[in-house]
Formats: structure tokens, C-alpha cells, sequence
């Protein structure tokens, strides 16, 4: 057991970051289970405790008696410093034990930017970053997460990656492994490896080979060994309403990045935006019915106490039972002031009449997506959404007392030219006046967000170029000339962590070496913009003589192989070539969710269906 | 005009243990009222846009504080007999919060906060020299008329006499490699002083000789008058 000294813990930020002991954290006995999991996500306490798959494995997980499950987050850089000055290895949050003793670590891996953490909290552990390197006693490191539809240039630090919905399979991996251990471990490490690779939805690395053309291309990915699959599919829940579910998520001390009730109203979302891998990844949808999400948001406020509750999808204004569900949980919770929040709104005013019946904070204001500038480009992604409707949702915004709007947007779309880019600055502009036009005087406040497009793999962007660092920055530029009323704020991402963002996001195996150097070099917490030293990676791509442009920068063939085509969410590849060349037709593909099949695949390919209150064959 | 709602008024004592050492004061409420939100009591809660529950503590706790004793007043808006309120919220507290006593308050009074007028602290800490010198170094503390502290935060700068606020003398026990030092500190409306405030000065004014950085401070009382808190109502 791993014991926090007052000299350490009085001198970090944040201590309780490092404590744990929070209400609903489950301690088991070691010495009664017969395997020990650790749940983690490469970010900061705050940041990993808010992700809803990880608190979902923790329950599911510690449901079964033969298995711990454990949390485990990346140390800040100060308390990093003091555990390595101390010679402390990274612990769990509930048994204080040393990493290096459970049977499986697993990381989340929700955005490329994480890596190197990996890799740190790998070393932080006592083990060798590389899986090839690691001794038999070693714990398997496990990935899962929205990376794992190109999880290629991380693949020589894991052992196995779970390929989808991670409730679907976690019970099968442990099962796995149990029997092994029960065994007496027959094959070691490559046994039990082996083994898990025969289970559907795992992947294991070690088992394949990438292959290269002279050109230095991608050619391949070859299996080893016959357990290893040519494809393998992601495991989904077919059945999200009965689905083992979060009952009593743990209540933490401080503060969180989303420190409330998460009601998981459905999975997936087929609205089709061209750039958006979620909108792929997780299809079809599959809704929660009424009675059941009642229940569930029973339960949790009991189990909790927070008063807070979110209710939370990739687009919850779609929710077939939206406003009866509302409606019930508002009158069921009124004595106990529980107030609620949907976190993604859509572009119209039944959008806006919700927000207002759920008091949604006004000083914060409401965000709304338009993605794109131009009728045209806004077409192009397939974002349903017109000039009219903005104008509809923002004006029935401000009618009903907001005085503030956030707006999203990306630059570096197919097809955008500048004429996208100024039509931003003008769309922003137009909020403006609406708001002058309807209150008679001025005092809006409206945010233009850009973040700069980053291609990803399984969407029908995966073979365009994103766009230089130049280009960005050419943009950037026109665009802010271009917004002159002071009311707009206008904010902008770091397109250096784009760029690299779209490097690891459509990479190949290659890059393992590149982002191992960066981290040597100091390389960590590269999402967070204070931390972030683009000098680590450059001096990295350059020692390991990999050029980054090849991979974010270069058109690809539609017919060339891809580095990411054996860990698949069962799209068709015609389904995304079909809707890049509607997207150049700038022609819209409409909703599955309660329309016609539009042939992504998925649903015949892994043998499940939409799920929606509202569909006719439903 | 405003509806008046009946509420009814509990007094409880209750613990910050080891486990809560690194929590905040604010962190340390918050959990609290979770664990009565959990416990289903039917909280009052306050009027307007951004309801909370009507609670407040009588002195916040410093981080890496812990305290045998910690005051909070409750209301609910129905009278349930303090024995309901204090079993059900024992099955809601958190590991490190012991509900020590609970009761109801006949009639409203002044606020916890206005009550408490001084802490008893102890301060154990790993000594790093002689026991003689830990004893000379607190003797010259207590002996001095005064002492000025310079308590800086992010925001200002600001020196405070340390010695009015100390109800008695600092008493040192030692034994082995540690020692216990046993404060009083007083706490007036125009302020106060911290125990590890008290001990920085002992140490880097006085020269005791302790790890100041592995001290364990402990709130052990807070009373108003000489008296419980919970004694206060009689
Ligand atoms: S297969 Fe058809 S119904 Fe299923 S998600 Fe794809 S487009 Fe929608």
C-alpha cells in the first residue's frame, strides 16, 4: 500500500485529486477477488472522472464479486514530480496499490492528444512502455475509447484494445482470464493474449504486422497467427434499455469537469454530419425507453445526492420521449430542487422552449453548432441546418431573456474557400443585429468559437488533406479581419495541436517511435494548452526521420490501403465513398433514426437495429 | 409579498477525519449536503433562480485541517424528531464525516458563525532538534508580548498581530521524535489566525525545530463562551 505523506500531499495542487475515498468508490479485499482491473483515463482527475464510459465499466465491473475495478488518473505534473522525487509509483484511488500489481490496466482513450500520458503513467508504474518489454507479471494494458478506430500508432504500448461498446465485452475478457489464471496461466502471457484475441471485439496487436511498399506506403496489415482476425468489428449493446447500467456513480469531493447526474438517454446518432466519427462510431441509434430512464434517474439521485442532472447523448433534443420525460422528471424532483441540463442543443426553437422550461442558466448563454459559414459548405457536411433556422432558434432565444449565444464553428472543410470563412464573421454578425432588432437596443453577447478540421478515419473525410499550418493561420487571420462589431468575441484552437491531432488521428504504427521520443523529451498533458511544447514533437518527427505532412496533409487514394481498416465500427467503405461524393455534390443525406436505411452497413453487419420511440417498424 | 414557510432548526456536531484531510471547507459542505440530499430529509431550500439548501457552519476548516468536532445548523421544512434526522443521515455520510450529536434548536439565534469565539488546536509534528529547544522556542513564543504575522494570498498582503488572538499559552508536549503543541486561538468578528499560521511563526521566528511540512494539525473544540456549541440553546 502506497502511503501519501502530509509533506507530499500539502505541497501539490488540488490534493484530493489524490485521496479518494469518495462516496460510492467501491474496496474490495484483494485477497477475495480473483481479478483486479484498473480504470483509467490519461488526463487529470477532474477530466477522467467525468467520462461517462469509465464510470459505467467501474459499476459494471464491480458488479461481479470475482473482480475489483479500481480508478487510476494521470498526476499533474506537481505531483508527478514529488512521486518520482519519492520513488511512489502511480496507485489506485481506492486500494492504494501499486499499478504494476493489478491483472489489467485500461485506458480510455478519447482523444489523440493523451498519448503521451499513457506512456507517462505507463513509466510512473514501474513498467516498460513498450508491450513486447513487459515481463510476464506485468498487467495487460488495455485501450478502448473512440481511438481505437485508429489506434495504430499507440498499438506497440498496448496489449489488446477493446473494439467498441466496452460493457459488451469487459465480462467476457475477465471470464477469459479468470479461466487462464485457473488453469495455471498455460502459455503465459501470449496464452492468455491468444485467448483474448479469440473473443469478438478484441484486438490484439502483437498478433498482426504492418507491411510497407518501397514508396515507404502502407501496404498491409498482416495476421500473424490464426486467432488473429483480418477485421475485427466493434461489440455493441443491441438492447441499450436493458443493458447493465450506472446506478451509483462515485460522488467526488472537488469539483469535476461534469460534476453531475449523467441520464444516458441513448447511443448513437445518425444525423450523418460528413465530418463527424461519433455520428459513425456509434451507430445505429438505440434509445432508453421512458420508464426505464425514469428509474434510472431515481436511482442515481438517490444513490448521489447531486442536484444537479444532465441528460446526456450525442444529440439529446432527438430523444423520441423528450418532452414527457422532462416533463416527469421535472415534477418528480421539484421538492428536491434538481435542476437539468441538455448539453446539446439543436438548431431550432423546440430546442429553445426546452431550454427555457429546464431554466437553462442564461448568463452562460446557449451554444449552437452551425459547423459552417455558408449555406453551401453547411450542405457539403451534411449539417441539416439553414440560415433560417439559426435565426428561428437564436431570435426565440433572446426573446425569452438570453442575452448571450456561443457559436461553433470549423475552418479547413472540403471545398471551403474564403468566402466560407468570411460567411462565419457574417452569420455572427446577423445574430448580432437579430438581437438589436428584437430588444430595440444592443447588449448581446455572441462567442464565435473556430476550431480547425481534423479528418478522421471511418467518416467520409478520411481521405482529404487537412489543411496546412499556413493555411489555418491565413484564415484565422481573414476571418478576425472580418469580425468588427465588438459584441462578437471570437475565439480560435492551436492549430499546431490540430496538426498533430491529425497526424496521430490518420497515423500508422510508425509514429509509436515519434510520440516515445517526444515523451523522453518532456511531452504531456498535450491537450491542455499551458502544458502543451510543440518543440518536443517537432525535434521528434525530425530524429525519427518521419515526415508529419505525409499523414495530414496528402490526399489519399480512395483505392489505397489504410492503416486503420482492421479495427472497424462496420461501416461500408462504399457508404463513406458514396457520401464524399454527395458531399462534393454538396447534397444531403437524410436521418435514419426515423426514416429509411441509407446504407452506412452497420446495422447488417453486426445484426442489430435502430432503436427509436418514434419509428414506425419500431 | 413573500409566503412565510414554517421551518424547523437542527443543530449537529460532526467530524473531519484523516480521510477528509486535503478537502476544502466549501468541498467539505458540499459533501455534507449531498449526503442530506441523499438521505431524503426534507431540506429547506432558499427562494429564487438557484435554489440551495439552507445550511452554515460556524468555521471554516483550513485544508490539511482535520477536526474532532465541527458545527453546522440545518433546516428542514417539516419537523422530524433529531433522532429520524441523525439516523438517517449516518447512513449518508461520507467515510471521514461522524455524526457525533444532533439537535433541534427551539428558537432561531444568532448564526454558528457569530457563536464560535474560539478553537482549541493540536499541532503533532516530527521534531528535527533537541526537546529543549522545541521547549525554548515555544517558551519565547508565549513570553513575547507580541508577534506579527505577514499573511500573504494571491490578492493581498497584510501584517496581523498573532498573540491577541491566543486564548492561553501554547503547551508542549514531547516524547520521542514528536511533539504536541495544544493551542487556543480566539476568534473575533474582526478575525483571527490560523494554527498553521501559528506554527510557521514558531518555527521560522522561534526555531523550533519541527518538519513543519509533516505537521498533523487537529481542531479538537470550538466553543462559544466557554461552552459546546450544542450547549449554546439551553
Ligand atoms: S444500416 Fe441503415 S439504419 Fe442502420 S445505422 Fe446505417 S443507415 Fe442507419
Amino acid at each position: 500500500m502506497i502511503e501519501l505523506t502530509p509533506d507530499l500531499l500539502g505541497a501539490v495542487t488540488k490534493p484530493a485529486r489524490y485521496t479518494g475515498g469518495e462516496w460510492n468508490a467501491v474496496h474490495k479485499d484483494a485477497a477475495t477477488v480473483a481479478c483486479r482491473f484498473a480504470l483509467s483515463m490519461p488526463d487529470v482527475y477532474e477530466v477522467g472522472m467525468s467520462n461517462l464510459g469509465l464510470k459505467i465499466l467501474y459499476e459494471v465491473l464491480n458488479r461481479r464479486a470475482d473482480t475489483a475495478a479500481e480508478r487510476v488518473y494521470a498526476p499533474w505534473p506537481d505531483m508527478e514530480k514529488a512521486m518520482r522525487e519519492k520513488g511512489l509509483p502511480l496507485y489506485s484511488l481506492e486500494s492504494f496499490s501499486a499499478i504494476g500489481d493489478f491483472d489489467f490496466l485500461g485506458f480510455s482513450l478519447q482523444y489523440e492528444m493523451c498519448y503521451t500520458n499513457v506512456l507517462n503513467m505507463l513509466d510512473l508504474a514501474g513498467l516498460p512502455v513498450w508491450s513486447a518489454a513487459r515481463g510476464e507479471d506485468a498487467p495487460f494494458i488495455v485501450g478502448g475509447g473512440p481511438c481505437v478506430y485508429n489506434v495504430e500508432p499507440v498499438a506497440d504500448f498496448f496489449d489488446l484494445f477493446v473494439i467498441g461498446e466496452g460493457e459488451a465485452v469487459l465480462g467476457e475478457l475477465v471470464d477469459a482470464f479468470i479461466a487462464w489464471k485457473n488453469e495455471g496461466r498455460p502459455g503465459g502471457r501470449q496464452g492468455f493474449l491468444l485467448r483474448a484475441a479469440a473473443l469478438e471485439g478484441i484486438y490484439v496487436p502483437s498478433l498482426y504486422e504492418p507491411r510497407y511498399d518501397e514508396a515507404g506506403r502502407f501496404k498491409s496489415l498482416t495476421p500473424l497467427h490464426p486467432a488473429a482476425r483480418p477485421v475485427i468489428y466493434k461489440r455493441l449493446l443491441a438492447d441499450f434499455d436493458d443493458a447493465p447500467a450506472m446506478t451509483a456513480p462515485v460522488v467526488p469531493y472537488i469539483g469535476i469537469v461534469h460534476d453531475r447526474i449523467m441520464l444516458e438517454l441513448f447511443r448513437g446518432c445518425s444525423r450523418g454530419c460528413r465530418f463527424c466519427q461519433a455520428g459513425i462510431a456509434y451507430r445505429p441509434v438505440r434509445e432508453r425507453s421512458l420508464p426505464r430512464l425514469l428509474e434510472l434517474a431515481r436511482q442515481m439521485a438517490a444513490a448521489t445526492g447531486y442536484d444537479e442532472m444532465s441528460l446526456t447523448s450525442l444529440s439529446s433534443a432527438d430523444y423520441s420521449c423528450l418532452e414527457p420525460l422532462v416533463d416527469t422528471l421535472m415534477a418528480d424532483f421539484a421538492a428536491a430542487r434538481m435542476s437539468f441540463s441538455l448539453p446539446s442543443l439543436r438548431v431550432d426553437s423546440f430546442s429553445i422552449e426546452l431550454a427555457d422550461k429546464l431554466q437553462q442558466i442564461r448568463k452562460s448563454g446557449l451554444t449552437f453548432a452551425p459547423e459552417a459559414g455558408t449555406q453551401r459548405l453547411r450542405d457539403v457536411i451534411n449539417k441539416g441546418v439553414t440560415e433560417a433556422d439559426l435565426m428561428a432558434a437564436v431570435g426565440a432565444a433572446f426573446r425569452r431573456g438570453w442575452k448571450a449565444v456561443k457559436l461553433y464553428f470549423m475552418m479547413g472543410l472540403p471545398t471551403e474557400t474564403d468566402e466560407d470563412i468570411i460567411g462565419i464573421a457574417d452569420l455572427a454578425k446577423k445574430v448580432v443585429d437579430l438581437y438589436t432588432e428584437i430588444k430595440g437596443k444592443r447588449g448581446v453577447k455572441v462567442t464565435v468559437s473556430v476550431s480547425c478540421f481534423v479528418p478522421k478515419p471511418y467518416t467520409p473525410f478520411q481521405w482529404f488533406p487537412q489543411n496546412t499550418l499556413a493555411e489555418f493561420d491565413r484564415k484565422q487571420r481573414l476571418l478576425k479581419e472580418h469580425i468588427r462589431d465588438r459584441a462578437i468575441q471570437y475565439n480560435y484552437h492551436d492549430a499546431r495541436v490540430s496538426r498533430l491531432e491529425g497526424v496521430m488521428a490518420r497515423g500508422d504504427r510508425r509514429l509509436a517511435a515519434v510520440l516515445y521520443e517526444a515523451w523522453r523529451a518532456g511531452a504531456k498533458f498535450d491537450g491542455w494548452s499551458d502544458q502543451f511544447r510543440e518543440e518536443y514533437w517537432l525535434s521528434a518527427f525530425e530524429k525519427c526521420g518521419v515526415d508529419p505532412a505525409v499523414y495530414n496533409e496528402r490526399t489519399r487514394d480512395f483505392d489505397e490501403p489504410l492503416p486503420w481498416s482492421h479495427t472497424s465500427p462496420g461501416v461500408e467503405t462504399g457508404f463513406l465513398r458514396r457520401e464524399w461524393d454527395k458531399a462534393m455534390a454538396a447534397s444531403l443525406t437524410a436521418d435514419c433514426r426515423r426514416g429509411d436505411c441509407t446504407g452506412c452497413g452497420v446495422c447488417q453487419r453486426l445484426g442489430v437495429r435502430v432503436v427509436d420511440g418514434r419509428r414506425q417498424d419500431g | 409579498m413573500a409566503e412565510m414557510k414554517l421551518s424547523f432548526l437542527y443543530r449537529a456536531a460532526v467530524t473531519k477525519g484523516e480521510e477528509l484531510r486535503y478537502i476544502s471547507h466549501l468541498d467539505y459542505a458540499g459533501a455534507i449536503q449531498r449526503a442530506i440530499r441523499r438521505a431524503g430529509l426534507p431540506a429547506a431550500y432558499s427562494e429564487g433562480f438557484n435554489p440551495h439548501l439552507k445550511i452554515s457552519f460556524a468555521s471554516a476548516l483550513a485544508v490539511g485541517v482535520t477536526s474532532d468536532i465541527e458545527y453546522f445548523d440545518l433546516e428542514l421544512a417539516e419537523p422530524l424528531p433529531p433522532l429520524t434526522v441523525a439516523k438517517r443521515l449516518k447512513a449518508t455520510l461520507p467515510p471521514g464525516i461522524n455524526l457525533l450529536e444532533l439537535r433541534q434548536l427551539r428558537k432561531r439565534k444568532g448564526t454558528l458563525m457569530a457563536e464560535a469565539d474560539e478553537a482549541g488546536y493540536t499541532v503533532d509534528i516530527p521534531l528535527t532538534g533537541p526537546a529543549e529547544a522545541a521547549r525554548a522556542a515555544v517558551a519565547a513564543f508565549n513570553a513575547a508580548p507580541e508577534c506579527v504575522f505577514h499573511r500573504a494570498t494571491p490578492k493581498k498582503t497584510r501584517d496581523i498581530e498573532v498573540k491577541q488572538y491566543m486564548a492561553e499559552a501554547i503547551a508542549l508536549e514531547t516524547g520521542g521524535e514528536t511533539a504536541r503543541l495544544t493551542m487556543r486561538i480566539r476568534i473575533t468578528p474582526t478575525g483571527s489566525i490560523k494554527p498553521g499560521e501559528v506554527l510557521s511563526l514558531l518555527v521560522d521566528r522561534y526555531g523550533f525545530p519541527g518538519d513543519e511540512r509533516n505537521a498533523g494539525l487537529c481542531r479538537r473544540a470550538l466553543t462559544g463562551q466557554g461552552k459546546s456549541l450544542l450547549e449554546l440553546d439551553d
